[in-house]
């Protein structure tokens, strides 16, 4: 089957520091996340996780450019696997907290050879 | 293993707000509760892809401590001024493992409960404090719970912070006689907590079912610990524990408040009883009566009787008469007519009533009016049962209230 790297992106004018989800919240969403992972045991390859902050390696130094601002956009990254980018993207939006008002998720098919 | 208790998060949040609240010191509470957001947003990030750990707890406590030294580190530095805790913020602590007693965490969790229940704090802002880092709420939560407004609640919860801020002394410092001396505020702060959730007219019993429970295990933390232990401790965990045992019988299915008498007695809690029993006989000892002994003997003669008609009322009224000696209060006068009134009859309850003059709040109650119906009904002096129902039913609070009224105060 496919596999598909899943990419957690900020959404433009989407706040990424909403209120603090409270102790109650918190416990609700680990046993939601536990669920989503339940269901789509076999889909998932790699739970992946968070991204810290990046740098770009260039061939020749360049002045800052558009580049740079895509580190900030990139909140985490996940691997699935699926029939079609379709059944990919329903797991993707299936995990808590990946799509919400502030993010959306990027899905991009990994090409395997042959 | 991917189950965690029931409200894990929320008493990890209390526990860890206490103990690094003991090890940085109590003015650097804020900082301690980001601390501890973030150890628990690590969690909820983390424990899925891996598994829980061996020791969650003590997983919480190294992550949430890592943190916060290194706030107030980076604070310090930035302030450029020497921390007065350095010795605690040395990293060698943050290697060895961490294991703690639960003997240990239950003095941290009481000394931050002592350090809430300052004097120099309304009654409301040491409320809201409690529910905030001891029960692991956030103020929408609090707001929800105790019918105030979020802007409430951050008021009150801004006055404790800043409060809390100027705390000179260090938890560990509070020795054994000052926390005895604190051990009455902490009672009230308990019972308050209690009252909350038992008396609350919110539509969903398992939000006032969440406050009785948070009291109650609070109140046990109180009661087991060696030093401050004391006999009217065990009879506000008994009263506590033996009104709990009738909430499951105080509602009907569609949420309508069911009286005394209506109750079905077998839903009554027979653990919750018995446990409650316990402590009172425990705390039947020492020199001491205090009013949680009087209102917890009347919460157990309500639980032991086998009915309504068959409840001892003269041990009811005796009971309310030292409760009136001891914290005295117009509604204290009012419940002990009440129950004269089922042992001698309508008239004495009257008789009694006719020699006290209400305060403005009970005067203006729905409570006041529907004992007075009540009465004048039994006493068969209809036309005035008729108008004091009318003014019951226009005072009632609450539309759980008013049909709980129509019922009882049937002409």
């Amino acid at each position: 089957m496919p596999k598909y790297l899943c990419l957690q992106r900020g959404l433009p004018g989407g706040s990424q520091d909403g209120d603090k989800p409270s102790p109650s919240q918190m416990q609700a969403m680990y046993a939601k996340f536990n669920e989503w992972r339940d269901k789509f045991r076999d889909n998932i390859v790699d739970l992946g996780g968070r991204l810290a902050s990046s740098r770009i390696a260039l061939p020749e130094p360049a002045p800052d450019g558009p580049l740079v601002e895509v580190k900030e956009l990139v909140g985490g990254y996940m691997i699935v696997s699926a029939a079609t980018l379709d059944e990919a993207i329903e797991v993707a939006k299936g995990c808590p907290g990946l799509v919400h008002p502030g993010s959306g998720v990027e899905v991009i098919e990994i090409r395997s050879p042959g | 293993m991917t189950e965690l208790g029931d409200n894990f998060f929320r008493h990890e949040y209390g526990r860890l707000v206490a103990m690094l609240s003991r090890r940085v010191g109590v003015h650097n509470v804020e900082a301690v509760e980001d601390a501890v957001q973030f150890a628990l947003g690590a969690a909820v990030e983390t424990w899925p892809r891996s598994n829980i750990p061996d020791r969650p707890s003590a997983w919480l406590f190294r992550v949430a401590h890592n943190y916060v030294l290194g706030e107030l580190r980076r604070s310090a530095h930035r302030a450029d001024l020497a921390l007065q805790h350095h010795a605690h913020l040395e990293p060698h602590e943050l290697d060895s493992p961490q294991v703690f007693l639960a003997s240990d965490v239950r003095d941290d969790m009481l000394r931050m409960l002592f350090a809430c229940c300052d004097d120099s704090l309304p009654i409301e802002a040491q409320l809201v404090l409690a529910l905030k880092v001891l029960c692991g709420f956030d103020v929408r939560e609090i707001a929800e719970r105790i019918f105030v407004s979020e802007a409430n609640v951050y008021k009150r919860l801004a006055r404790a912070r800043s409060r809390l801020r100027e705390v000179d002394f260090e938890l560990d410092d509070l020795n054994p006689s000052e926390l005895a001396s604190r051990v009455p505020a902490v009672q009230t702060i308990l019972y308050v907590l209690f009252t909350e959730g038992y008396l609350s007219s919110h539509a969903e019993g398992a939000i006032r079912r969440e406050l009785c429970d948070e009291s109650i295990r609070l109140t046990h933390e109180l009661a087991g610990h060696a030093l401050i232990t004391s006999p009217d401790t065990f009879a506000l965990l008994a009263l506590m524990h033996l009104h709990v045992a009738r909430m499951p019988a105080r509602q009907d299915g569609s949420g309508g408040l069911l009286l005394l008498a209506e109750q079905d007695r077998s839903l009554w809690d027979q653990k919750q009883i018995t446990t409650g029993l316990e402590w009172l006989a425990r705390s039947a000892q020492g020199e001491v009566f205090s009013r949680y002994h009087a209102e917890a003997g009347i919460a157990a003669e309500h639980c032991l009787a086998p009915s309504f008609a068959e409840t001892r009322w003269e041990r009811i009224v005796e009971n309310y008469a030292f409760l009136e000696q001891l914290a005295p209060s117009a509604l204290h006068t009012l419940n002990r007519a009440v129950a004269l009134a089922e042992w001698k009859g309508p008239e004495a309850g009257l008789q009694l009533l006719d020699s006290l003059a209400p305060p403005s709040w009970l005067a203006g109650s729905y409570m006041w009016f529907a004992v007075l119906s009540d009465l004048h009904r039994r006493a068969g002096n209809i036309e005035v049962a008729k108008q004091h129902r009318a003014s019951a039913l226009g005072c009632a609070p609450s539309s759980a209230v008013q049909a709980a009224l129509e019922r009882r105060l049937a002409l």
